[in-house]
């Protein structure tokens, strides 16, 4: 427990840690059901006027102010991460509306199988839920998200309509399509969290394609604009600029808030009756990993020695198609135009288990053509290769001539892969920062490699006369999963099937920390699922739950 | 957009940069050198008003090969220096495609806004049967163990 001297604040009926996806929506749902909720959320409320992508500067802001990468992008409000040890660096926001603020906003929930990797296919374990449990829930939020798509993808079981229509796929999802076509294999047009139409505080997309350094129009789905609004209305209190540095518990072992600092500088104590942590896979390890004290002294709900493992970020190439025809390419939603699952469940005879999603996406502005989410990728490294005539060759050729294929891959939980704290490094705050250790096993490695060789042989069908791989590109740790993982067995597991965790009765986790295995799919949306059926829980619960 | 120019950057400095420049984005058909639409001036003005980290390190990889021709500049940089080589090529090629002019000969509006006025509209590939053809198929999952593997009923759109 802490001895600190912070200032204290009424108690709440809940505290939340983190304003992202997973933290919007179990505040969103307890608000509204007429709980006292508190959220603290280290960044601020962002300001869309102050996205990037209708100026004609977006593409070098994206390599700096509007990075995904926090080391890169630096802002006071992020921590630093130590990747020193990681075969991929994490990539986050601190802000309202989370890390979703920088987002590709594809929609793809866990599928069936994904619930079952050790029944299926005898790799990691099975998660203590299924698939049909959650698809309620997952209805719910979609219909608050306001996702287009379209209906009747043949990959999972019949579900509710989307509530947008699909968003327009332009000249490149057509050459997509014709691709997929010739082939015989499964595509279909990408269900994303970005409105076409009006919905629930979205605009409609109006296709700008800069989906992934802050939706000018406010189209792509943030909380920020499809949730908090709500939840202020009912009553939420939203604290920004608080960084938590504790999770504090009683002498019986129950969470009794949090102590923080303030934007001023100030420590702070919130209390509260029950405590839900939603800072993703890095922050919600650090936390539990920061609260040590007498009864937990390796840190909160870790009597398993789980809390930081199973670290999972999905394995993560790429594929680029040169046209001869004018596809535009610049053109959103950057988001996915097309989605496929044609390789995405376990097929043994290909040397690996599990599989991968695809999405296709334009591929950016002149700045942005040799580029992934503002990395440079697809050059070789010689000064005439890319530069002098080359870079005006290359421009020629891509610009708005493009096709990339983005693969995520399952990535197989190891306790080794993991978040510890740095013991150098520290955040602006003084705290210790969290360091990653993470390397690529061999079931992703040749996953990629399957998925790569397919990538060019569907590009080549869609008519590409050059086609170019990035084969697990670094700065790909969008999705921060399995540091706090699920299950039923208290030493095998953080959270038990409702993200309680297993050693503080009324602590939750409803990040991507809780997933059991990451599937082959942007977790987003199960995120949110998971929350709120979490949130429903504690709901339904309050009056059991056992608190400080 | 208009910047006040940055003071850390001499006159010296800016020429240094245009020679660079010239070798990084030369003219190339109809396409003119950097140093023709500005990106010695008022452009890297703009680029290190958006990119302000960038400064320091592009005035070092300036001053450190100063006296140097541009091709040669270009060449230490890129081999002895990646950090102030990105800095000095991300300036040119920043800059370089801020410029109207540029933008007009490669065919690049900008980043567009396109309303969709029909949004509710069957798309083409419901009506062309590709999609169809994908629904006819049947699903490609694998269920929960136990369960039933179920396919949709119809597809939207579809004369079925």
């Amino acid at each position: 427990m802490t001895t600190s001297n912070a200032k204290s604040s009424d108690e709440a009926d809940v505290l939340i840690v983190g304003a992202g996806p997973g933290g919007s929506v179990a505040a969103y749902e307890l608000s509204r059901q007429g709980f006292s909720v508190v959220t603290l959320e280290q960044g601020f409320f962002p300001d869309r006027a102050a996205y990037p992508g209708r100026t004609p500067e977006w593409e070098l802001l994206t390599r700096k102010t509007w990075n995904p990468n926090p080391n890169i992008r630096d802002n006071p409000q992020d921590y630093p991460v130590e990747t020193s040890h990681s075969d991929i660096n994490p990539l986050m926001f601190a802000g309202v509306g989370g890390s979703a603020i920088l987002f590709n906003a594809q929609w793809t929930p866990l599928l069936p199988s994904d619930f079952r990797a050790r029944t299926l296919d005898g790799v990691a374990d099975d998660w203590p839920i299924d698939y049909e449990e959650l698809l309620p829930h997952l209805e719910d939020v979609e219909q608050l998200a306001g996702i287009s798509g379209f209906r009747g993808t043949p990959v999972h079981p019949p579900r509710r309509d989307f509530p947008t229509p699909p968003i327009e796929v332009g000249e490149l999802g057509r050459r997509a399509i014709a691709g997929f076509d010739k082939l015989g294999w499964h595509w279909w047009p990408g269900a994303n969290a970005i409105a076409s139409v009006e919905h629930n505080g979205l605009k409609g997309c109006v296709r700008t394609g800069t989906c992934a350094y802050g939706c000018p129009e406010g189209a792509k789905s943030t909380t920020d604009l499809t949730l908090w609004p709500h939840s202020l209305k009912a009553g939420a209190k939203l604290v920004t600029g608080a960084r938590v540095r504790e999770i504090e518990v009683d002498e019986q072992g129950r969470a009794t808030g949090a102590v923080y600092i303030d934007r001023t500088g100030r420590e702070r104590r919130q209390r509260a009756r029950v405590v839900i942590l939603a800072a993703n896979g890095v922050g919600t390890a650090r936390l539990l990993l920061l609260s040590q004290s007498k009864r937990f002294p390796n840190g909160l709900a870790n009597s398993s020695g789980l809390v930081g493992r199973r670290l999972m970020f999905h394995p993560y190439s790429a594929a680029l198609g040169e046209f001869d025809e004018d596809l535009k390419s610049w053109r959103g939603p950057y988001g996915q135009i097309i989605e496929t699952y044609q390789f995405y469940e376990t097929d043994k005879s290909r040397g690996f288990v599990r599989g991968a999603k695809w999405g296709i996406l334009p591929n950016g502005g002149p700045l942005g053509v040799s580029s992934i989410a503002g990395a440079k990728v697809f050059e070789d490294n010689s000064l005439d290769s890319s530069w002098g005539e080359s870079l005006h060759r290359n421009v020629a050729a891509r610009l708005g001539r493009c096709i990339v294929v983005s693969v995520i891959g399952e990535d197989l939980p190891y306790e080794e892969n993991r978040v510890v704290l740095d013991e150098k490094l520290k955040d602006s705050d003084g705290i210790p920062a969290p360091k990653i250790i993470y390397k690529i096993d061999d079931n992703s490695r040749k996953l990629l490699k399957f998925h790569e060789a397919r990538a060019v042989e569907f590009l080549e069908a869609a008519g590409a006369h050059e086609t170019s791989i990035v084969h697990q590109m670094r700065d790909s740790g969008w999705h921060l999963l399995g540091t706090a993982t699920m299950g039923d067995d208290p030493s095998r597991s953080v959270v038990n099937r409702w993200n309680r965790t297993h050693d503080v009765p009324n602590l939750f986790i409803v990040d991507g920390s809780v997933f059991t295995t990451s599937g082959g799919v942007n977790p987003t949306a199960s995120i949110m699922t998971l929350s709120l059926r979490a949130a429903r829980y504690i709901a339904e619960q309050s009056r059991n739950l056992k608190v400080a | 957009m208009t910047v006040a120019p940055a003071k850390s950057i001499t006159a010296e400095l800016r020429r240094h940069f245009a020679a660079i420049a010239d070798v990084l984005v030369p003219e190339y058909g109809r396409l003119p050198k950097a140093s023709d639409v500005g990106v010695a001036d008022e452009l890297l003005d703009r680029v290190l008003a958006a990119r302000p980290d960038l400064t320091e390190i592009f005035v070092r990889g300036l001053q450190t090969t100063l006296g140097r021709s541009g091709r040669e500049a270009a060449e230490h940089l890129f081999k002895q220096d990646p950090e102030a080589f990105d800095a000095v090529s991300t300036a040119a090629a920043g800059g370089y495609y801020l410029d109207p002019k540029v933008r007009e000969l490669i065919g690049y509006p900008g980043q567009e806004s396109i309303p969709n006025e029909t949004p509710y509209a069957l798309p083409s590939y419901a009506l062309d049967g590709s999609l169809q053809r994908v629904f006819d198929r049947g699903p490609i999952y694998k269920p929960t163990p136990g369960k039933a593997m179920i396919a949709h009923p119809r597809l939207i759109g579809s004369k079925a």
